[in-house]
């Protein structure tokens, strides 16, 4: 109690004193989602690293997820502070790539960790993930193993899943839907739509009613169950295996086009792709980091399903449909 | 003689004006310019949009129903039991439900109704069930708080001609209660109808998915999803003429009874039969809106509280959070109290339509989307000015302005009695301006200025949305602390948060109400 209250008594002189001490080092403002920015996110971690070698400001400025920073930065034209764009992922990149406001990064990923080879001259994947059904094994023997078995058993387990249009893993889902079932996944949807308990906003809802026992399975990333492990300690929770493979999400950065401090956020995405930056990802943003080392991955990541083949839809006929493929989607799950 | 306040009532509106349309005016503007898709304006024709509308309206009548009728009765049950125990601490509790953030709400909700709770409904909670079950936690409390103050302007001389007449208690309620109940009921059940038909979040996640979608998801679907501002423009315009509609029926109810000089004193039951039925219904409507907090506080307790109030960061966002909080409430209900000056003259000349007007367009704007807004000022203020500066003002503005219904609520009926009865004497005694303040207004409308500034402070203190549209640097709010934590897989600390926001709001909304609103232990 005593340490509670001298805390609660520093931050208030701390508060006192909070002076904005700017020095005249150049600052690097960098646009990225809330939950990298927050206090449990990569960010604080991220911006020191970054601070002790660039001998610059690192400002990270938290938006609410993809869509609303590459809106924001629409809406900012050649009026941008921004100089790096940090979190969207390939769901977005063509929209990202066709507004022009983007300019080459110059670089390569070396020891890539991801599944397939990366090419892109706006845009360089920091981590990466997969979708996944994770579920308690103590409450659930015996987990589909494929997305069609999940599918086409009415009796199936129960589901949580999240709003493709207000989620990132929701959009997820219904592309890896439209991966494995084509033209047939507006039928997918319809047999599954009986067991789905509720479609939540946000990834954040659908997991704590998840944790409630509001359901069997709740739609995340494989990763999830490290977290549990890592900083709970506790092995109930496992992503069920799927026999199609799982869809990937990858996030990526690029350089804003009209930044001021081109060389210094080139410096920045190179320290991205370097061990010091990646080590930080799996136990904060709990993905995968996109470079491969050996002191990166903890080794509860083992434990992991290998949820290869991965699964990925190109960016083009990602823009060119989601639109469609959202209304497709009402129109089953509104009956 | 021109009417009283009519120079910064006219200021106010004009603001208002200006805060609400220039940004529509500005995403709509947007849309004409190259880079973007033009807008699919054909909205009628779309089935899916039809229905949406359909459902945002039956949910938010329904919701409100369930609400405000209950409430009646459970405002009528304290209003007849002013020395009940705990009378205090409990309307304290009825402030809370709006402050919780309605992710935390959802969780409260199916703490108690969900599968594994205390009243398990299984499946059958996801639909309008969950959907009225959130609903009535937040907005019954309200209701109650808001009516309460009517029963407290009922003259002693009507409950004694009550008795010599012999009436009954449904003659009492039809001859006595009704006709005060008429003038504040109507604005009630507006203000739960627009808190309804905006609701987001508890509407899609308990609403068990996207038959359950409302205007304000589709509003937030095309302005960020297919970032199509022109329509989100024209949905969030739709939602206002809405609830114009809504409001007129609503006001075409609206009685302004009488007003006398008259000694008020709390009515007391004398039956034990109405004393046990009364406290019965305190009993319910304690336990409904009691169980969703007791479980959240049951959660806190067992989270990791120690870790969680160690952060300094906490702290940090805890003084933010107050300090907006406080800030927005200052500023609605400045704004307020011109509004209602200014229609209370309005009134007392007559000119009841105009002044009911003023306060339709005082309250009205609750239901332009603040994404709405905040994009829209958006772009009107970021060629001009670095708005990561300007980020505490506008949120402390846009709070101001989601806080107004309800400042006209809480002060409307007060200012308008205080006005019929000594206006006249202000007059002869030539009382105006700060003088008259001081010597008649402040002294009888403290406790209604209290709740009213009690009120935004604590809705502006749960407040998430506003801030998180801007950008943020760190977790700056104790609602986007909240937010954040459940982001990042804790649960557990999230839940302390928000026992511990709900703490300050209660802590907030005592002292203000006793600070402000004064001693005075009938105390509503």
């Amino acid at each position: 109690m005593v340490t509670v209250l001298s805390r609660i008594g520093a931050v208030l002189v701390s508060l006192l004193f909070c002076a904005n001490l700017q020095a005249a080092t150049p600052n690097l403002v960098v646009y990225t989602y809330d939950s990298f920015t927050s206090d449990w996110g990569p960010g604080p971690k991220v911006k020191t690293a970054f601070e002790a070698k660039c001998s610059c400001t690192l400002e990270l400025v938290g938006l609410s997820d993809g869509v609303a920073m590459l809106n924001r930065l629409k809406l900012e034209g050649t009026n941008s502070r921004a100089d790096i764009l940090l979190g969207i992922d390939t769901n977005l990149t063509a929209e990202a790539r066709n507004s022009g406001l983007f300019a080459n990064h110059g670089l390569s990923l070396q020891a890539s960790a991801l599944p397939n080879p990366w090419q892109d001259d706006l845009f360089l994947p920091y981590d990466f993930g997969y979708f996944a059904f994770v579920y308690n094994q103590e409450k659930l023997a015996n987990p589909p193993t494929s997305l069609r078995q999940l599918v086409d058993n009415s009796e199936g387990p129960t589901l949580l899943i999240q709003d493709p249009r207000t989620s990132t893993p929701g959009l997820g889902l219904l592309l890896w839907m439209k991966k494995v079932f084509g033209e047939e996944s507006d039928q997918a949807w319809a047999q599954l739509s009986p067991r789905v308990v509720t479609v939540s906003k946000g990834w954040s809802e659908a997991y704590g009613l998840f944790l409630k026992g509001e359901a069997d399975m709740v739609l995340s990333y494989t990763t999830s169950p490290a977290y549990h492990l890592i900083a709970e300690q506790d092995s109930r929770f496992a992503a069920a295996r799927f026999e199609e493979g799982h869809y990937q999400q990858i996030e990526v950065a690029g350089i804003v086009q009209t930044s001021q401090h081109k060389q210094l956020a080139r410096e920045f995405l190179e320290f991205m792709i370097s061990e010091d930056f990646q080590k930080i990802i799996p136990t904060t943003n709990w993905m995968y980091p996109a470079v491969a080392g050996e002191a990166v991955v903890p080794v509860e990541f083992d434990q992991l399903i290998d949820p290869r083949p991965a699964l990925l839809l190109d960016e083009t006929s990602v823009a060119r449909h989601r639109k469609g493929w959202v209304d497709e989607w009402l129109e089953v799950m509104s009956r | 003689m021109t009417t009283s306040h009519a120079i910064p009532a006219g200021l106010v509106l004009a603001l208002l004006a200006l805060l609400v349309l220039a940004p529509m005016a500005g995403l709509f503007h947007l849309s004409a310019l190259p880079g973007y898709q033009a807008a699919d304006l054909r909205i009628w024709e779309n089935a899916y949009l039809r229905r949406v509308v359909y459902f945002s309206l039956w949910q938010a009548l329904l919701s409100t129903l369930f609400s405000v009728l209950p409430a009646i009765l459970v405002a009528r049950a304290f209003a007849m039991q002013p020395d009940l125990p705990l009378r205090r601490l409990l309307l304290g509790l009825f402030a809370l439900p709006l402050v919780v953030p309605a992710v935390v709400v959802v969780m409260a909700v199916v703490s108690v109704y969900g599968s594994d709770g205390w009243l398990p409904l299984g499946r059958s909670l996801y639909g309008i069930n969950g959907i009225l079950l959130a609903h009535v936690f937040f907005n019954l409390p309200l209701a109650v708080r808001l009516l309460l103050p009517q029963w407290q302007a009922i003259p002693q001389h009507h409950w004694q001609l009550g008795e010599q007449l012999g009436m009954n208690g449904l003659q009492r309620f039809r001859f006595i209660e009704w006709p005060m109940l008429r003038e504040a009921l109507p604005g009630v059940l507006l203000l739960v109808f627009m808190l309804c038909l905006t609701s987001f979040a508890v509407v899609l996640t308990l609403g068990g998915g996207p038959r359950s979608t409302t205007i304000e998801v589709a509003i937030y679907q095309s302005l960020r999803f297919d970032f199509d501002p022109a329509k989100a423009v024209v949905l969030a315009l739709l939602q206002l003429g809405l609830c114009m509609l809504v409001a007129m029926l609503t006001l075409k109810l609206q009685r302004m009874p009488e007003v006398e000089i008259a000694i008020s004193t709390p009515h007391r039951n004398r039956t034990n039969l109405f004393r046990w039925f009364n406290l019965g219904i305190i009993l319910l409507a304690t336990l409904y809106v009691g169980m969703p907090l007791l479980s959240l506080l049951i959660d806190a307790l067992r989270g990791p509280i120690g870790e969680t109030l160690g952060d300094l960061r906490l702290w940090q966002a805890l003084i933010n959070t107050l300090l907006i909080g406080l800030s927005a409430a200052l500023l609605s209900v400045t704004a307020g109290w011109f509004l209602l000056q200014y229609s209370a003259s309005l009134a007392r000349e007559g000119r009841s339509k105009a002044a009911k007007l003023v306060d339709l367009a005082g309250s009205i704007v609750y239901v332009v989307p603040p994404l709405v807004i905040a994009t829209g000022l958006f772009v009107l203020l970021s060629p001009h000015v670095d708005v990561f500066d300007w980020v505490y003002p506008i949120v402390i503005a846009i709070n101001a302005l989601m806080g107004l219904p309800f400042v006209i609520r809480c002060l409307g009926p007060a200012i308008r009695q205080n006005q019929a009865r000594y206006h006249r004497l202000c007059l002869g005694l030539a009382l105006q301006g700060w003088n008259r303040f001081r010597h008649v207004e402040w002294p009888l409308l403290r406790r209604p200025l209290g709740l009213a500034i009690a009120l935004v402070a604590v809705l502006a203190m749960g407040d998430l949305g506003v801030i998180a549209l801007f950008g943020s640097t760190q977790s700056s709010t104790l609602a986007l602390m909240i937010y954040h934590q459940l982001g990042a897989y804790l649960v557990a600390k999230a839940t302390v948060t928000a026992v511990l926001l709900l703490l300050l709001c209660l802590g907030v909304f005592v002292f203000v109400e006793r600070f402000i609103g004064g001693k005075s232990d009938a105390g509503n």
